[in-house]
């Protein structure tokens, strides 16, 4: 029997008010949804940290407080996912597998709060990529950007293929060429961990893994609206224990965890006695609801206790960490295949960039040119899945600011057309013995032709032949030339990444000479 | 004499094949018109383009001459950059306008307009302002941005480039027309009718390793040639091409240029823009190369010529 319950209404209805428009942001190809919708996306928790942005933290916490983890299901897109995968599953199921197929479970503290502790860790010492592999929203990003977006371009280019027939070129082909095999094998992890621990526990990356969701809990422990038990009501059937997808209630001893529950309203649902309701208890010492008042009290004392010896342990290892990072920074070279990575324009240096990228790959989407491609280990272990520019097939337009105007973390900060004009990230290396006009004596050119700045010139070669010249003052490192030079496999003109952003000189604009022609010449 | 030899040959086949008169009389029929003195390149100056499109269509005998009823009619402008009309990066939008609602109104069934372009595609419709015009004008604009939209074709008269993938409207399409404008071009020297050509292959790159001035010249020998090639003088690009950086790039010249004959054209063009800047034909090699290839005389003194001012 179930229990209209308005609560649980609402926390659909946000959960997907949030949901759709990201998840629609990360698969949208044409660039149709309005740019502002990257703001819900300034509400995450992890990137908002990486920007230091504490307002928002500060606002999930005392929100947190107050009302517990709603954020868990409503602006967490890998929470709402996973409930989507339950929702699923669920449907496909007899109710009683499904629907209530959980039970109580005891916190995983230790784990919890040691990960959480660990990627603090990582976030504020740079160091391990923790925060990058363990954010949720960055995870769901990842699949979203490298399972759902290519498989809804495919999806597309049948459709523009069938309309093409019919002289309607309303849709188009798209080329996938963003996906990069690390890229796809993060998505792919990410999901089958999403469904794997969903299908077998619940929320139980939520409440074992995700720092984020650990970072809430603390302050969820202490909400002031929680849902508790009326033990007047409840008949101690235990559905709410089994329709529990946080595995936080326990029905036996009439308790509810608001630490691990993620206020989905499930519960009350289920309970057609009205046994469990949402209200404003404040628990700041956190008492407990009713009768298991010792065991309670003392398995919070010691997870506290945990949680600070974990907290002391690992931080005394951080210079020993942040030393290991130090030592395997790589010597330049000459190679052009152990070339640092090139950040884009508003990532001001390839530290800072590395340090504040959570690897949602958003820029990777929203790249019109699709030059941003998430990385491998190529980079080292701290590179790994943050976007670099690829000059392969594509260069950086130089009118577009997209990725420094939609990354949430702020990794790429917010930078004009102007600022962008005049923001070296790397110089374009000419190699002439490789070069086409020296080998082969014929004309190409093709570098200079994509230029925006007149970097590349050509200037006399042989005879009528021109040759390639690049003046390193005026090149912004976009990789036009580089992604047009047709020599292979080693191209003749290739950028080599600055560590730190310069700024270059705008091109001056030569004065316009009126030219008066009035007869045809010829 | 030739002209007798090919008469004979054209009735005895006529006769001995179907006795179908038709192709022999159509023949006739221009004949008699190239008698009639009908220019073999037309230059106009001094007007708006739609204004010395009119003018150099009306001298060379008027679009249906060139555009038959239910064609389907490909036009090719230059779209190869994210740059304003004012940049004299691509053809002038007011140019391809009035040049689609012309094929229109000359029956064409359907007038396609395409580039395969150097930066973002749908960047580059949109700020050339293109897209716009043509949709206006009642054509329609197709996207060219993947392999998929090309097909294979046979070059057998390229001497480098022995085949290509070619856009499939064009590929198509019963008639086309090839609308570039008039540019300096940092690897070709100056981009013009010939070099317009590369915008319809998808495999530039191949260009470019193998001798760019003679994969020109051979991609223009592909047999389905275009009825006209009409010249974009009205801004050229006259240094930093083909991008241009700023508007000092650019002359005003109000000029158009319109001819069947490629290799002329461009020769035209060039004496055109050199009045601008200097510029060698033995630079730009891939015009003599296309002479090399017959696809038309260096030759303008001996083509019949009309200039024409407004």
């Amino acid at each position: 029997m179930k229990r209209l319950n308005s609560l649980k209404g609402v926390r659909v209805l946000l959960a997907l008010l949030f949901f759709i428009p990201i998840l629609l942001f990360f698969v949208d190809f044409s660039g149709s949804l309005p740019p502002s919708v990257h703001h819900l996306l300034e509400a995450q928790v992890m990137p908002a940290l990486m920007w230091m942005m504490w307002g928002v933290v500060l606002f999930h916490v005392i929100f947190t407080f107050v009302f517990g983890r709603l954020y868990c299901s409503t602006l967490c897109p890998a929470g709402v996912l996973q409930d989507i995968i339950n929702h699923l599953l669920c449907r496909f199921r007899k109710k009683k597998n499904g629907t209530y197929r959980f039970s109580f479970h005891k916190p995983l503290n230790i784990l919890r709060y040691s990960i959480l502790v660990l990627t603090g860790i990582s976030v504020f010492a740079g160091v391990l990529n923790l925060y990058l592999l363990l954010d949720p929203y960055s995870n769901f990003g990842r699949i979203a950007s490298n399972l759902f977006r290519p498989l809804v371009m495919w999806c597309n280019n049948g459709a523009a293929e069938i309309l093409m027939k019919m002289d309607n070129y309303s849709l188009y082909q798209v080329t996938i060429n963003t996906v990069t095999l690390a890229g796809f094998l993060s998505g792919v992890i990410a999901l089958s961990l999403f469904i794997g621990l969903t299908v077998w526990r619940g929320r139980l990356f939520c409440n074992s893994v995700c720092p984020v969701g650990a970072f809430l809990s603390l302050f969820s422990r202490y909400s002031l609206f929680r849902i508790s038990f009326d033990p007047s009501s409840c008949t101690h059937c235990g559905l709410c224990e089994r329709t529990c997808k946080a595995e936080a209630i326990d029905s036996k001893n009439l308790h509810v965890d608001a630490s691990r529950c993620v206020d989905c309203f499930n519960c009350i649902s289920s309970c057609a006695k009205g046994g469990l309701q949402y209200r404003f208890r404040p628990d700041l010492l956190h008492k407990p609801d009713s009768a298991p008042a010792k065991t309670d009290a003392s398995t919070c004392d010691s997870n506290r206790r945990d949680f600070l010896k974990t907290g002391v342990t690992l931080a005394a290892t951080l210079p020993a960490v942040s030393a290991l990072a130090q030592a395997t920074d790589k010597a330049q070279t000459e190679d052009p295949h152990k070339w640092p990575p090139i950040t884009p324009p508003g990532s001001l240096s390839i530290e800072s960039f590395k340090d504040m990228c959570t690897g949602c790959h958003l820029c990777v989407t929203q790249c019109p040119s699709q030059v941003l491609r998430p990385a491998g280990f190529e980079y080292g272990f701290d590179y790994l899945l943050k976007p670099h520019m690829s000059y392969k097939n594509s260069y950086c337009n130089y009118e577009c600011t997209v990725c420094s105007d939609i990354c949430p973390a702020h990794a790429i900060r917010k930078i004009s057309k102007e600022e962008k004009a005049t923001t070296q990230i790397g110089i374009a290396n000419f190699f002439i013995e490789r070069c086409i006009v020296n080998t082969e004596n014929t004309d190409c050119g093709a570098c200079s032709e994509h230029c925006p700045t007149q970097a590349v010139q050509m200037v006399p070669f042989k005879g009528t032949l021109t040759i390639p010249h690049v003046n390193p003052d005026l090149c912004i490192g976009c990789g036009g030339c580089e992604s047009i030079c047709p020599v292979r496999p080693l191209r003749a003109i290739m950028i080599k990444s600055n560590e730190i952003h310069v700024k270059v000189e705008k091109p001056k604009d030569e004065e316009k000479k009126e030219v008066e022609v009035t007869d045809f010449g010829f | 004499m030739k002209r007798r030899d090919f008469l004979k040959t054209s009735a005895l086949a006529g006769a001995a094949l179907t006795l179908n008169f038709e192709g022999l009389q159509a023949a006739l029929a221009s004949n008699t018109m190239a008698v009639e003195a009908v220019p073999d390149l037309v230059a106009v100056m001094g007007g708006e383009p739609d204004v010395m499109l009119d003018k150099a269509l009306e001298a060379l005998g008027g679009i249906s001459k060139y555009v038959k009823k239910g064609q389907k009619v490909v036009i090719k402008p230059n779209i190869g950059w994210d740059r304003t009309p004012e940049m004299a990066g691509n053809t002038n939008p007011k140019l391809v306008e009035a040049l689609v609602k012309k094929c229109l109104a000359a029956g064409a069934q359907k007038v396609t307009v395409f580039d395969h372009t150097c930066d973002n595609w749908q960047k580059c419709y949109e700020t050339s302002g293109i897209a716009d015009a043509v949709k206006k004008a009642g054509g329609i604009i197709m996207p060219a941005n993947d392999e998929k939209y090309f097909k294979d074709v046979a070059i057998p008269g390229g001497i480098k480039l022995k085949s290509a993938k070619i856009h499939e409207a064009l590929v198509e399409a019963d008639a086309w027309i090839n609308v570039p404008v008039l540019k300096n071009h940092g690897g070709a020297k100056m981009t013009c009718a010939m070099k317009n050509y590369m915008g319809i292959v998808w495999d530039r790159r191949y260009f470019h390793q193998n001798d760019l001035q003679q994969c020109i010249a051979d991609i223009c020998t592909w047999q389905k040639r275009p009825v006209l090639n009409i010249v974009d003088a009205y801004r050229i690009m006259h240094q930093n091409g083909p991008q241009g950086k700023s508007l000092s790039d650019v002359a005003t010249l109000k000029s158009l240029i319109v001819s069947p004959n490629i290799v002329a054209i461009d020769t035209a063009a060039l004496s055109l823009f050199n009045q601008v800047k200097k510029l060698d034909i033995e630079a730009v090699s891939h015009i003599g190369r296309g002479e090399a290839n017959h696809l038309g005389t260096t030759d303008l003194k001996s083509l019949n010529i009309k200039r024409i001012k407004i």
